[in-house]
């Protein structure tokens, strides 16, 4: 391959790749993500590939294998371009149908097509679903339109044309201050300007300078930079090259979460490729600038996404936090300046560069701008990553893309922001979601995850689910966290026991604010945000653990008790025979009952009566 | 050349080589912040928050702790405001629960106004402030002692739980462990811990001037840095 000189060369090579893919009537994107991978898009992929050979349509019909389309609930899914026909829960069998009927006569198989959660009608095209629809994509758009193991499609979608505008028209300072006026902060959870970042890390004294990527991404249920990394790998080295060329660094990491096998396979991939190009490594572009980039997978620890603690990690050592009183873009990797930024947040630099800094701050709210990518989860009816702008309520993101209440139950909260988010409650939904907004509300964008929950959800139950989790991911390295979150835990285990006191309610509330101040690093510093928030906006849920021993929505084992109700049981003895500690008793035919002090509440009883007549109570 | 440093804290006026850390430049001026895993000399981790202090810049204030954090022109130090002395109070209760059976520990939650201790005790034999891992590692240049282990896991071990040829056998480790000497009433059984509280009455004096070192003889208990220079 020859190296990309000039804009010249680069466009060239973009028009070309337009033109290979102009040659096809059709192209098909196939979803290859590590969600769509699960279930089970390899095996399409092949019978797709070996049904178009056999039928001799290779020539008039393309297959791209793209990453995350964000709906992998519905994976393994397929878009038919031009005519943008959506399927979904594609399997290996369907191929020959989609071959001889949809792709040779256009036909649409309505089987595949996918149903609107909330008004029960297929549809056809991806533009006309209501998930897709309520979003604004720039980062996660390109996902479908790209084969992340193939530089041209990314180059095909004006990529590397900001590396080459910065490199031939911008100074570092120039770049910094597009930066800055764009309002791009931190994507990672700190929501740090991105713009003041560089400059400090340029500013500081000391040389090699690094950039890194922070792709370690450990909250349980993110997803969002795999998606990126394993879909769009280009756009993460072009942010870092420009943010490297900024700054004045010469060497680049990306540290990867070592779950993350597809999204370290596609970025060895891309720098590769990049490489062959002369878009990295040595003389860039034929200018004096050089940089490289290698991958580093992580330590496996929830705590080494922490800035200082990724560091250390890189270094070789063990992965804990130290002390922040000196910045690491003064000395952070090898004690040397290093400027660290999320995933997302390098992916969205060419898009800045590209269109200008106007057109980034032109979304979003005064202080949050941009688009930011967020992963839906939990009771409702559409999950999946989702990328709206900066200050969207949380109502449009919960009902108009996620479609409301999938069970039927009304929503009662939100927890935003990962592990150490809070909890917001329904009245707060109209709430836009930016740094400051949900900050203020006791929560936090943090990361980007976003779990829905309904009545049947117990805060407090919910609370001591993620403080077991920090605590359980807490280096140990500092006493208010270590020791402050297990006393937490110890008080509020106590209270879903029905152990709880009101003296315990306080100490409970006066550690939080200690651990909250006084630990070393954010880990700590946030950790109480769960029990912060679920004591202020479900404060009586609190209460009637505490007061009357009760749990509300029937969720704390040792608060409740299965019964079984006479008169809608009808004897037929289903329950006693599934109960696996013995506690049911009574006659077949005749009523049964359940002794409460055998009763282990695994709840299999309820599962298994078909007359509905065991209760919670 | 510019060697020395003004800062204020506390709003007295201190003046200290630069380089310093804010904890010995405050305790050089007899201003007692209350500290466990610090050792002069030594580099800082970070690991007790005992020390913490506020740092008012532009108006806002950050809170952090004062044995990591170096002096630097100008800087304005607030070391025992009430949110201060309240988290320090509440880490110091949390310390004493973990470890009763230290004289040092108990010495410091005295000092930092402990009454009751609200947390069921735990009676562990060591608090991990690394103390002993770093006197090892940097005045011995030996590295006998590491932590091991993470979150709860996390503990002092030496390697293959062997003490091993290149350890100097210094007894410094020991020398500088808060845990080492137990309280005045002797050690505290399992089930039998309490709160000690026993030299109140040299506290009587410092209560109202928490700010102040009153030479407290509790230093002594905690390797107070002032304490100990004496
Ligand atoms: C416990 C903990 C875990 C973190 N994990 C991540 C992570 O997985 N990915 C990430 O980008 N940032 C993570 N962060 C935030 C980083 O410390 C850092 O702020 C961020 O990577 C900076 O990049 P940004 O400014 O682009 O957000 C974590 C922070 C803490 C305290
Ligand atoms: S706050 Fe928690 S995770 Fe952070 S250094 Fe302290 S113990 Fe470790
Ligand atoms: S809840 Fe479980 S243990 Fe209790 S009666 Fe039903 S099946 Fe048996
Ligand atoms: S053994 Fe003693 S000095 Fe070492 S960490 Fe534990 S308490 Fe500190
Ligand atoms: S001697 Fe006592 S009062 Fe003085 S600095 Fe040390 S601990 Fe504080
Ligand atoms: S992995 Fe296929 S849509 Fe997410
Ligand atoms: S003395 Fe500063 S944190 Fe322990």
């Amino acid at each position: 391959m020859n190296t990309i000189t000039s804009m010249k060369s680069l466009k060239e090579l973009s028009e070309r790749t337009k033109k290979d893919n102009q040659k096809y009537s059709k192209i098909v994107t196939l979803c290859a993500g590590t969600g769509c991978q699960a279930s089970g898009c390899s095996s399409i992929i092949t019978s797709l590939h070996e049904e178009l050979k056999h039928k001799g349509l290779t020539e008039k019909i393309k297959i791209r294998t793209t990453g995350c389309h964000g709906f992998c609930e519905q994976g393994p899914l397929m878009v038919i371009e031009p005519e943008n026909i959506f399927y979904s829960f594609v399997k290996p069998k369907d191929i020959p149908e989609i071959v001889s009927e949809t792709l040779s006569k256009d036909k649409i198989i309505e089987r595949l097509l996918y149903t609107d959660a909330t008004s029960g009608k297929k549809i056809t095209y991806e533009r006309d679903i209501s998930f897709y629809k309520s979003q604004n994509r720039t980062v996660l758009e390109q996902n479908k339109l790209i084969d992340p193991c193939n530089i041209n499609d990314y180059i095909a979608q004006g990529g590397y044309s900001a590396l080459v505008k910065v490199l031939t028209k911008m100074s570092p300072e120039e770049i910094i201050q597009e930066i800055k006026e764009s309002g791009l902060r931190g994507r990672g959870g700190g929501g740090f300007p991105t713009g003041k970042k560089w400059e400090y890390c340029r500013n500081a004294e000391g040389s090699p300078k690094y950039v890194i990527c922070n792709a370690d991404e450990g909250d349980p249920g993110a997803y969002m930079d795999r998606s990126v990394l394993e879909g769009n790998p280009h756009a993460v080295i072009e942010g870092m090259l420009i943010g490297a060329f900024a700054i004045g660094a010469k060497h680049g990491y990306i540290y990867v979460r070592n779950e993350y096998p597809l999204a370290v396979k596609h970025s060895k991939i891309a720098i590769q490729q990049a490489e062959e190009l002369g878009l990295l490594g040595k003389n860039i572009f034929g200018t004096n600038f050089s940089f490289d980039i290698k991958i580093v997978r992580g330590g496996g620890a929830f705590i080494c996404g922490e800035s200082t603690a990724l560091m250390a990690s890189l270094e070789g050592k063990v992965g804990e936090p130290r002390p922040k009183d000196i910045h690491t873009t003064d000395k952070g990797f090898n004690d040397l300046p290093s400027n660290l930024n999320n995933v997302e947040t390098w992916a969205n630099v060419p898009f800045i560069i590209k269109n200008g800094a106007s057109w980034f701050a032109s979304k979003g709210t005064a202080k949050s701008k941009g688009t930011k990518i967020f992963a839906l989860t939990g009771q409702i009816k559409n999950t999946g990553l989702i990328e709206v702008p900066m200050g969207t309520s949380l109502r449009k993101i919960i009902y108009d893309i996620g479609g409301g209440s999938a069970t039927g139950k009304r929503i009662k909260a939100v927890q935003t922001g990962g592990p150490s988010g809070g909890c917001l409650p329904e009245e707060l939904f109209d709430l836009p979601v930016d740094f400051e907004a949900l900050a203020e509300a006791g929560s936090m964008v943090g990361s980007g995850g976003m779990v829905v929950m309904d009545e049947s959800t117990c805060m407090v139950d919910v609370a001591k689910y993620f403080l077991k989790f920090l605590l359980d991911e807490s280096c140990g390295k500092c006493v208010p966290c270590r020791v402050g979150l297990s006393r937490m835990l110890e008080i509020i285990d106590d209270i879903t026991k029905g152990k709880g006191t009101e003296e315990k309610m306080e100490l409970l509330k006066e550690t939080a604010e200690t651990v909250s101040i006084a630990s070393l690093c954010a880990l700590g510093k946030t950790a109480p945000n769960p029990i912060l928030s679920t004591i202020k906006y479900f404060q009586s849920e609190y209460e009637a653990h505490i007061k009357d021993k009760r749990c509300p929505a029937g969720v704390c084992r040792e608060l409740i008790h299965y019964s079984i109700d006479e008169d809608k049981c009808t004897g037929c003895g289903s329950c006693l025979k599934a109960c696996p500690h013995g506690a049911i008793s009574g006659e077949k035919k005749k009523s049964y009952r359940i002794d409460d002090d055998q009763c282990e509440k695994c709840g299999i009883c309820k599962e298994v009566c078909k007359f509905n007549a065991i209760t919670i109570s | 050349m510019n060697e020395y440093v003004t800062l204020t804290i506390n709003g007295s006026k201190v003046k200290t080589p630069q380089g310093t850390s804010v904890l010995d430049a405050a305790l050089s001026y007899g201003i007692c912040i209350p500290h466990l895993c610090h050792m002069p000399g030594i580099s800082p981790i970070g690991a007790c928050r005992l020390c913490i202090v506020e740092v008012v810049k532009n108006g806002k204030s950050k809170v952090t702790t004062s044995c990591t954090l170096e002096v630097e022109e100008g800087m304005v130090i607030l070391a025992h405001t009430e949110r201060i002395l309240k988290a320090r109070k509440n880490i110091a209760e949390m310390l004493v629960a973990e470890a009763p059976n230290s004289r040092a520990i108990q010495d410091i939650a005295l000092r930092c106004g402990v009454k009751e201790v609200r947390y069921p005790f735990r009676n562990k034999d060591c608090v991990l402030c690394g103390r002993c891992v770093r006197i090892c590692a940097e005045t011995w240049q030996s590295k006998s002692l590491g932590f091991v282990g993470r979150g709860s896991e996390r503990h002092v071990a030496l390697p293959f739980d062997k003490r091993p040829e290149f350890c100097k056998q210094c007894n410094d480790c020991i020398n500088v462990c808060p845990m080492t000497i137990t309280p005045c009433p002797g050690p505290m059984k399992k089930g039998e811990e309490f709160f000690c509280g026993l030299c109140e009455s040299q506290l009587s004096m410092a209560e109202n001037i928490v700010d102040t070192c009153v030479d407290c003889r509790l230093g002594e208990g905690f390797n107070c840095l002032r304490a100990k220079n004496k």
